[in-house]
């Protein structure tokens, strides 16, 4: 999966990605606010989310969409609960959603600066540019990569500001955080635009 | 005659038995139905238990785990074994755990709109589709949402997930890789063979099918499949049950065999020994298939059982033959009493006649038509075929110690009186229930299989084989309807725990009028269009995205409703088979239940919805069918008794001799039965056929022994023939008296210790013990 060979820059020594890792751990709970655009195909034109993120600690995350709509999804102790305005809650384990599992388990691990679970799930490839890095997580199993091509987390420091997930049938989602969530977006966003915005220089 | 031509009769015998075994082996149809074994149907509900037993839905289920894999790969050999099982006529349905549109059959997709219960409480208008296409696009921003767009285009409102979510059953395992898991690593389907339950034979094909399609999965080698569910074990049992029974007759078989050549010191005799018995067997199917056409299973094995009287009377034969008489002169000797057993037997057998149950008739042709054809052999055949030169048995030295021994032991009167007192102290203290009303007890699954099937069945939430919630209606759609009226109070008892879940048949398929309804409630064509631009007014999906759907509304407008019978014969409509059936004028539904818990509970509030429901305990009315069946058989022995009293005293004109022959006989059959209670033994019908043909075999030796004899040597023939008789009964009926196999134990044992006190008590209370004592 990453057997293409490192450029320059890439830095693939599972220690010193290891310790990459390690530094962008942040203590829980953590509230950050994010902005979401979502791509999908069978939609004139991509959404657009704004909202919160929780972080509560190992394997617990709270997705809390505030804008066009409000609906709030808890992840907690293997379990999905997913609360939009006037309906009642939904609750499903997180196994029946191999992708959210996946997801969570990256996120998760990002935020917890736990290498061993994200090499669990991915194939790790760290590209550093000046302050600037770019993760790449591949998925290793062969049924996750039948619905996941690729997330590839944008950074600076120890900040992740981008979020993008790659689906195999070309849906995407870039998610920025934190300072980058009040960014001024086009109308409507498109991919490019995003990658530069996450790509650009802080 | 000579050797050679005599050689040449025995083989053309055994060559017209032979062809006359193929030929009954064509024409006779075995049948595993319970059905023609029982009485006949009561009531209702019996007769829907006799329909039922093997039939009902619960039973066709298999449960199965994959594990010893990968969770992804165990997931893939799921989906793959799903797939293959689901293209085979001989599996009904298989769920595991997949929610995918082909929940329902293709050419039935427009009817989704009349199945599933949105439209009970909807319009298809600018509100409700807006609403849920705002849904949609909340959906579409989840990560992962690629199922769902293959749907959207023609199924907006995700009706076919509400269906599919409608038919899964209520308690489901939790979902890996997409697929059902249990706690323990491995995949779970259930699997719906179309093969009733109670039919072996049936259910060993279903499971080496589904067993192949397994092994020839990516993977599948190496992966560990577990099969569990009433099919499985009861298949498991048989097979135990058979292995073990065919491995110890092979064992009595041989026994026998050394015995016969250490009794009469010649191997000729060995050719011969089997013919009578195996005329006589073949004489019995004979009769059944002319009589009846096909032949219960039981009947076969109890009528061999039977038949195994016939065994004594070759024996008798050779071990009366005189030295220096021949053949024909010897039978003469032996035929009156021959005749008298045979004759007060089949007499006897004549009581089940009376008994109205095809099973015990069945059971008393085969047993009569086969003694007589027995009989006769032993009487005109045999002797013909019999070589001139033989061993007189009287000149055995040995014999004449034992006969002497015999002779002088002491005969107290009242020793017969202090025997009849125990056993019936015996009978009095014995220590369990008298009857054994659970015929599975009597061939016990083994324990790690029924745990892992008790295991299997609570992560699957599959529904109980005992219970069975029984609807009945006039006609298909008034059942549906009945399920429809007691939906509500239905998902009382879930709440209230006293079950997990009911799946009644109209969770598959709505009422006609129920449709009727749904369909009223669809727009036209134009209207819908309209309705769906006005809720797409502030959404990003393009109209012409929903062109599908349009055109499965329209259609859906103009459809019958979906009768059962179209249903039913649809790929998915099988379930629905096996919920509906017909009997007679009446219709019923079968619901199965999963999770019972408060079965009295549920019981009252079942029949307080009135007349028309009932809760069917499927183990309680067999155990009932088997009382009222052990009844009339138990009738039938007494009066078949009393046959036997009476012809043996009216060919005896006297019934001081009569009572000589009927005592030692009754006091021995009442002994038997008391040791086996005293033991802690619970009667069943496999004891009562066991005790039965004790009996038989008891007439035979308090017959030979009450023979007033004119010399010592005749004595000494007398004790000879008993006692082969007696040891090889005890030898092969012994050997099955060690089986671990309860019902092989209970016909061995019963027999054995039967056949040990009928020969004591027949020495011991023959009349004239010492009248032989001098030469």
């Amino acid at each position: 999966m990453s057997a293409s060979p490192p450029p320059a820059a890439a830095d693939d020594s599972a220690a010193a990605q290891d310790a990459f890792v390690a530094r962008l751990a942040r203590p829980a709970p953590a509230t950050t606010s994010y902005t979401e655009v979502r791509f999908v195909h069978l939609l004139r034109r991509p959404l657009v989310l704004h909202g919160e993120l929780e972080y509560g600690g190992a394997e617990r995350l709270g997705k809390n969409v505030q804008t066009p709509y409000r609906e709030s999804t808890a992840i907690a102790d293997g379990a999905v609960t997913v609360t939009r305005e006037g309906r009642a809650p939904r609750k499903f384990g997180l196994e029946r959603a191999p992708e959210l599992q996946a997801l969570l388990a990256s996120f998760s691990a990002l935020l917890g600066g736990d290498a061993l679970t994200l090499h669990k799930y991915y194939a790790v490839k760290l590209v550093e540019n000046a302050a600037k890095w770019t993760l790449t997580l591949t998925p290793k199993d062969a049924g996750l990569a039948r619905h996941l091509r690729d997330i590839e987390v944008d950074g600076a420091g120890n900040e992740p500001q981008c979020f993008a997930l790659h689906e195999a049938n070309g849906d995407a989602s870039v998610m920025l955080l934190g300072g980058l969530a009040g960014a001024k977006l086009a109308d409507p966003p498109t991919p490019a635009a995003l990658d530069a915005l996450c790509r650009a220089a802080p | 005659m000579k050797p050679a031509s005599r050689s040449l009769l025995i083989a053309a015998w055994w060559v017209l038995l032979g062809a006359a075994a193929l030929l009954a082996q064509r024409a006779l149809v075995v049948s595993s139905d319970l059905r023609s074994f029982m009485p006949p149907a009561q009531d209702a509900d019996q007769k829907l238990l006799l329909d039922e037993i093997g039939e009902g839905p619960a039973t066709q289920l298999l449960l199965v785990a994959i594990g010893g894999a990968p969770v992804e790969s165990l997931g893939e050999m799921s989906r793959g074994l799903s797939a293959a099982l689901q293209r085979d006529a001989r599996f009904v349905r298989v769920l595991n755990g997949e929610i995918s549109p082909a929940a329902l059959d293709p050419a039935l997709l427009p009817y989704r709109y009349l199945l599933s219960p949105t439209l009970d409480h909807a319009r298809l208008d600018a509100a409700f589709l807006h609403d849920e296409l705002e849904q949609r696009v909340q959906d579409l921003a989840a990560a992962g949402s690629a199922p769902l767009e293959e749907l959207l285009p023609r199924d907006p409102t995700l009706e076919v997930l509400k269906l599919a979510e409608r038919w899964t059953p209520a308690h489901v395992p939790a979902l890996r890789a997409g697929v059902w898991f249990s706690p323990h690593d491995e995949a779970l389907l259930l699997v719906q063979t179309r093969a009733s339950g109670f039919d072996p034979a049936a259910q060993a094909e279903a499971i080496g099918a589904l067993q192949e399609k397994f092994a020839a999965l990516p993977g599948g080698a190496a992966a560990r499949l577990t099969i569990s569910g009433a099919g499985y074990i009861g298949m498991r049992v048989a097979a135990a049950t058979r292995a073990e029974a065919e491995w110890l007759s092979a064992l009595g078989t041989l026994g026998f065999v050394l015995l016969l050549l250490a009794a009469y010191r010649s191997a000729g005799v060995l050719a011969l020994a089997a013919l009578p018995l195996a005329t006589g067997a073949l004489a019995g199917i004979g009769a059944i298939v002319l009589a009846f056409g096909s032949m219960h299973g039981i009947t076969l094995a109890f009528g061999f059982t039977l038949l195994g009287v016939a065994q004594e009377y070759p024996i008798r034969l050779f071990s009366h033959r005189r030295a220096g008489a021949d053949a024909r002169t010897s039978v003469r000797g032996v035929w009156p009493l021959l005749r008298l057993a045979i004759v007060s037997a089949c007499i006897a057998y004549l009581a089940f006649f009376a008994s109205g149950v095809p099973g015990l008739e069945q059971l008393a042709l085969f047993t009569i038509a086969g003694l007589l054809a027995a009989g006769a052999a032993t009487r005109w055949l045999l002797p013909a075929v019999m070589p001139p030169r033989f061993n007189d048995v009287a000149a055995s030295a040995t014999l004449e110690a034992a006969r002497a021994w015999l002779a002088r032991l002491p005969r107290p009167r009242w020793l017969p009186w202090s025997v009849l007192a125990l056993a019936l102290a015996m009978l009095w203290f014995a220590p369990t229930p008298l009857w054994q009303n659970d015929l599975a007890a009597l061939t016990p699954a083994p324990p790690e299989l029924l745990v892992r099937e008790g295991e299997l069945r609570s992560a699957l939430g599959a529904p109980d084989v005992r219970y069975l919630l029984v609807l009945e209606a006039a006609d298909a759609d008034g059942v549906l309807q009945l399920g429809e009226r007691i939906a509500a109070p239905m998902q009382g008892w879930i709440t209230e725990h006293l079950v997990d879940d009911v799946e009644l048949p109209s969770r598959y398929l709505p009422s006609l009028g129920v449709q009727r309804a749904r369909q009223q409630n669809l727009p036209d064509r134009a209207t819908l269009a309209a309705a769906l631009a006005d809720a797409l007014a502030d959404l990003p999906f393009d109209a012409a995205l929903f062109k599908p759907f349009l055109d499965d509304v329209d259609k859906a407008r103009s459809l019958a409703p979906l009768s059962p019978q179209q249903f039913m014969q649809s790929p998915f409509g099988a379930r629905l088979q096996a919920m509906l059936v017909q009997r007679s004028a009446q219709w019923y539904g079968l619901a199965t239940l999963s999770g019972v818990r408060e079965a009295q509970q549920l019981d009252l509030r079942v029949q307080a919805l009135g007349g028309h429901v009932r809760l069917l305990d499927l183990k309680a009315s067999s155990e009932a069918l088997i009382v009222q069946y052990r009844a009339r058989i138990l009738l039938a022995l007494g009066v078949a008794l009393l046959l036997l009293a009476a012809t043996v005293a009216v060919a005896f004109r006297n019934l001081a001799r009569a009572w000589h022959v009927i005592a030692p006989m009754s006091l021995a059959t009442l002994l038997a039965l008391a040791v086996l209670r005293m033991g802690g033994v619970s009667l069943s019908l496999f004891h009562l056929v066991a005790l039965t043909l004790a009996a038989g075999l008891g007439l035979h030796y308090a017959l030979f022994f009450e023979r007033r004899v004119a010399d010592a040597a005749e004595a000494r023939r007398t004790l000879h023939a008993t006692l082969v008789c007696v040891l090889s009964a005890v030898l092969v009926f012994g050997l099955l008296a060690t089986s671990h196999v309860p019902v092989l134990r209970a016909i061995g044992l019963t027999v054995a210790l039967g056949v040990a006190f009928h020969f004591c008590l027949s020495i011991q209370m023959a009349p004239h013990g010492d009248a032989t004592h001098a030469d």
